[in-house]
């Protein structure tokens, strides 16, 4: 087997997304639509509640906003139905005949389509918040939040493969992505910072592998010095990716058995 | 009148076809909208009120949303995918027939899981709206405006695709009207908020319909009445421009 294939695969999806124009700026579009709006919502917010919600301010809130859409908006939404219909397709049983790990290419492959747009996101998204609230809140929570943006969106991508192989027994992922994303949006953060929750469903929300998709990149963008945050994110990296494994192992031997 | 009523009974039949997945994807799509009114809920709890806006309005609005939203999206589904009919060549099966094309294409389709927006939007207005037969009335006008405004949006930057080429100017716009519906307007300020009242109309999808139901005033119902009969006036004449320049791609496809 040729080691090569995860550059290959990352690199390849990267330059096919990059010459897309069309792709990257409708990402762009409507990255800047929904960041603006929900960074206009959490700004009026904190004006009306004597400057901050809790413990945030308006311009922390607003690089919060602008991080945690970055990494959700990069990734294609609908990717559990995609995966979803190849497996019901039979595609992936195709894809078996590859000298390389089904799960390793399609994740590497997914990763690569997303760097670009997660590139162009958090650029705008730095320009974006700079105007509109001011300079980011602090610059060693901000150099953390560069890695912690990446990790956020490889273990987004790795726990939609693993939500996604329910389809090698179901053969249908359709409703899955609705529920999947409605999860990221809520209790991982995306929409709304932990510490706005009450203080059970914070505690809920802060034990599940959720907010290490977007509360975690955001909450180091909005100021806050917590590099622990990051161990949190290689912990569900690790945690995802065995589960990701195992549900595709098995769903490819189901495969095996009884064809694609 | 009547190719068009039957065009949509067979797409309702259509929908139909496959009872289980019609309900599935009916529960999801009120999962997905019980999802917002948690994250309402989360934030007005936290908030209390903002600009004149508090939790039972925001609902109001979200009841508005969902019932033009699920009139539109769900019952003439097409209307979200004129731009892509038209790249795709989607249009050839309308041309042949002897009915007017865009009422055709646009009843031609039925989507079950918009379909879950408009149950939801009634649920939500009878469960919070304190419904009474004039705020009921009121609702039900509001929506069916809001959901002209937003059916003449979508088919009028949709039909852009005739003369760009592209359908990205489409899905961008119809992301944008729907996002920027679900918000109470007065969040935005200076340009952003006149585009709301203009460009993107999405103020008149859901948040003065809603304000309607609280505070009824005639001028404003007049202008929603007067907007929703403007765009659904543009979206009829952009489409037949665009229908001249549209070419076939000699693929038979379903519209």
């Amino acid at each position: 087997m040729n080691a090569r294939w995860p550059w290959v695969s990352v690199s390849s999806a990267a330059r096919r997304v990059a010459r897309d124009r069309g792709q990257l700026l409708f990402a762009a579009g409507f990255y800047v639509v929904v960041a603006s709006v929900l960074a206009a919502l959490w700004r009026a917010a904190t004006e009306v509640n004597g400057g901050t919600v809790a413990g945030y301010s308006g311009l922390q809130l607003t690089w919060y906003v602008v991080a945690a859409e970055a990494v959700t908006i990069a990734l294609n939404t609908r990717l559990i139905e995609v995966i979803g219909d190849d497996i019901a397709s039979g595609a992936v049983a195709a894809e078996l005949l590859r000298p390389a790990p089904v799960l390793g290419v399609r994740v590497c492959t997914e990763l690569g389509r997303c760097l670009p747009r997660l590139g162009v996101c958090v650029a705008i998204g730095a320009v974006l918040a700079t105007t509109t609230a001011g300079a980011p809140p602090d610059a060693t929570a901000l150099a953390l939040a560069a890695p912690a943006v990446v990790l956020a969106v490889f273990c987004n991508l790795i726990a939609q493969h693993a939500f996604a192989g329910i389809a090698f027994w179901l053969r249908d992922a359709r409703s899955m992505w609705f529920l999947y994303h409605k999860l990221v949006f809520v209790l991982g953060g995306m929409l709304l910072p932990l510490q706005v929750m009450p203080s059970w469903l914070h505690t809920v929300a802060a034990w599940l592998p959720f907010a290490a998709m977007a509360y975690v990149p955001a909450r180091l963008a909005s100021g806050h010095v917590e590099p622990q945050l990051l161990l949190v994110q290689l912990w569900w990296l690790g945690v995802m990716w065995w589960a990701a494994r195992a549900v595709f192992n098995a769903g490819e031997r189901r495969l095996q058995v009884v064809g694609g | 009148m009547r190719a068009v009523t039957a065009t949509m009974r067979a797409a309702a039949s259509e929908a139909r076809a496959n009872p289980g997945a019609f309900w599935s994807q009916l529960a999801a799509m009120a999962l997905n909208d019980i999802v917002w009114v948690i994250f309402w809920a989360l934030f007005f709890n936290r908030v209390g009120t903002l600009r004149g806006w508090d939790q039972s309005r925001v609902l109001l609005l979200f009841a508005c949303l969902t019932t033009a939203g699920g009139i539109v999206l769900g019952v003439l589904s097409n209307a979200r995918r004129v731009g892509e009919l038209a790249m795709n060549g989607g249009i050839d099966a309308a041309l042949a027939l002897p009915v007017p094309p865009l009422p055709y294409l646009l009843v031609r389709r039925i989507d079950a899981v918009n379909l879950g927006d408009l149950v939801f939007g009634f649920g939500l207005f009878a469960l919070s709206g304190s419904p009474s037969v004039e705020r009921t009335l009121i609702y039900v006008c509001g929506s069916l405006a809001g959901a002209a405004v937003l059916a003449g949006f979508l088919i009028t930057v949709g039909s852009l695709t005739f003369f760009l080429r592209r359908s990205e100017a489409g899905e961008l716009g119809f992301h944008a009207i729907i996002l920027l519906a679900s918000y109470p307007v007065d969040i935005f300020a200076g340009v952003t908020k006149v585009m709301l009242y203009t460009a993107v109309p999405a103020a008149f999808v859901a948040a003065v319909p809603a304000n309607l139901i609280e505070d009824f005033n005639l001028r404003d119902a007049l202008v929603l009445g007067g907007v929703a009969a403007g765009f659904a006036a543009m979206a009829w004449s952009v489409f037949s421009l665009g229908l001249r320049r549209y070419t076939s791609t000699a693929l038979w496809t379903r519209a």
